[in-house]
């Protein structure tokens, strides 16, 4: 039997860092949540984005907002940079693969830069623009050694193709959370007692691993009616249709694994449940 | 529902009032000049208590907090509070930029290290409260923030007091903050006061 997985909910704050026009602001557009114009950056020197990822461990669910800082590239802007800096969780370095010095710089300087205000945090090292230069160029070279030297992950990317660029969120999100453990791994079987109990935690649950909450109502919502569920006084036979349902959904959402785990707790929370 | 006085009402009112009673008062035709002074007097009076009761239910009226964002001072949201539901906003967001924006202000135009505590656009006014740990931004469209100012000053100290350590290695889990909700509902009632 598996055991019950714990759903944790973090935010970490995640800085951009490189050189002016290095492709940091196309790098991550197309993959993060922007409210705002990338103007902000040239105004006030930092524009802020978001990025949701769920990360799977042993027992353990991570749904983990990164608040992304994207600064400006300028290095004279020091002042507002290290503000931007104070805190930050995670750091990503990028460097345009055309440009030799600004993969140089990386280590020179924003590497230093992050050191002096924050000291040693995850960071990931990026050469954008794989789709100007070769894998195997001086400056794809020059930035794998610089990662093994450091011990950081490297990623060769394109903000054009988009070739490389999700990966690039998942290892520094991965790094972000490796020390992270189940606090407490207890099933809800002995608080639970009735059928409606059930469903409702059920609902929740559904919710909490798919993120978006509206979206997942609409999912409950969906599959209750095409199995006839009825909230105020469910019963077994229809609950455990609806869960299929559910499960198919969280295929998609999720991943295969983490739907057959939720369909199997719930089958049985459903199954022990009194009424 | 609690009240919403604008001061440009009180006076509206008030001004009716003062009219009312000095036509009043010269256009009744008195029989000698002691009862029109008494008349007039009254007048003054009645107008001044008139004045005076209005300024006094407007100073207790309590300031409306449309918006509050808990915040560390790195631009995290820690929580969000609001009266209206805006499906575009991305609370998290607006958090970051609203510190992006304290920080351009505080490095561009303050070399003593001084911090922005309010900003006024169009009906509303963002008033800023900064403790060590702690950032709070109340957003009011009832132009009181003078009376705002005291309360969001004692809510961040005892937040940092409560708090402060905790948020000093906080790992950006929002659950662990369980009870500032307490605290944060009292300022959102409007009358914040250390017990």
């Amino acid at each position: 039997m598996r055991s019950w997985m714990e759903l944790r909910e973090l935010l970490k704050k995640v800085v951009l860092l490189g050189d002016g026009g290095v492709g940091k602001t196309s790098l991550i557009a197309r993959y993060v949540v922007n409210k705002f114009d990338d103007k902000y950056i040239a105004t006030i020197g930092t524009k802020v984005s978001r990025k949701d990822i769920q990360l799977i461990k042993p027992d353990l669910i991570v749904n983990l907002r990164m608040m992304i800082w994207d600064v400006l590239g300028q290095k004279e802007y020091s002042k507002i940079r290290t503000a931007s800096l104070s805190g930050a969780q995670g750091v990503i370095l990028v460097g345009d693969l055309s440009r030799m010095e600004t993969v140089q710089s990386l280590e020179d300087f924003w590497l230093k830069e992050v050191q002096a205000v924050v000291g040693r945090v995850p960071t990931v090292i990026v050469g954008n623009k794989v789709d100007l230069a070769a894998k195997d160029s001086m400056a794809a070279t020059v930035l794998d050694s610089m990662g093994q030297k450091l011990g950081y992950p490297t990623f060769l990317a394109s903000a054009k193709t988009g070739d490389n660029v999700e990966p690039i969120f998942r290892a520094l999100g991965e790094m972000m959370v490796s020390d992270l453990v189940p606090v407490q791994i207890k099933g809800p079987e002995k608080q639970l007692q009735t059928l409606a109990d059930v469903v409702d935690f059920i609902i929740h649950d559904f919710c909490a691993q798919y993120g978006d909450l509206e979206k997942a109502m609409l999912i409950i919502q969906h599959q209750f009616e095409e199995a006839g569920v009825d909230i105020r006084k469910p019963q077994k036979e229809s609950v455990l249709e609806a869960l299929e349902g559910l499960a198919k959904a969280e295929e998609l959402s999720l991943t295969k694994t983490v739907a057959m785990v939720n369909l199997e707790e719930r089958q049985k929370l459903v199954v022990l449940a009194k009424g | 529902m609690e009240p919403d006085i604008k001061i440009e009402t009180l006076v509206v009112l008030s001004v009716v009032v003062f009219i009312t009673l000095a036509v009043t008062t010269f256009v009744i035709p008195y029989e000698d000049q002691q009862t029109k002074l008494f008349f007039v007097g009254l007048a003054a009076v009645l107008a001044s208590i008139n004045v005076a009761g209005f300024f006094m239910i407007w100073r207790s009226s309590p300031t409306i907090i449309d918006e509050i964002f808990l915040m560390t001072p790195t631009g995290m949201l820690l929580k969000h509070y609001t009266r209206r539901l805006r499906p575009d906003q991305d609370e998290d967001i607006l958090a970051g930029m609203l510190t992006a924006v304290q920080t351009f202000v505080k490095e561009s135009f303050d070399e003593s290290g001084g911090r922005l505590k309010e900003i006024k656009f169009e009906n509303y006014d963002i008033v800023i409260s900064h403790s060590k740990s702690v950032v709070i931004a109340a957003i009011i469209s009832t132009k009181k923030p003078e009376k705002l100012r005291s309360q969001l000053k004692l809510v961040t100290e005892d937040i940092e007091a409560k708090f402060g350590d905790k948020l000093k290695h906080w790992g950006g889990d929002k659950h662990e903050l369980g009870d500032v909700d307490i605290l944060m509902k009292r300022l959102l009632g409007g009358k914040y006061r250390r017990n």
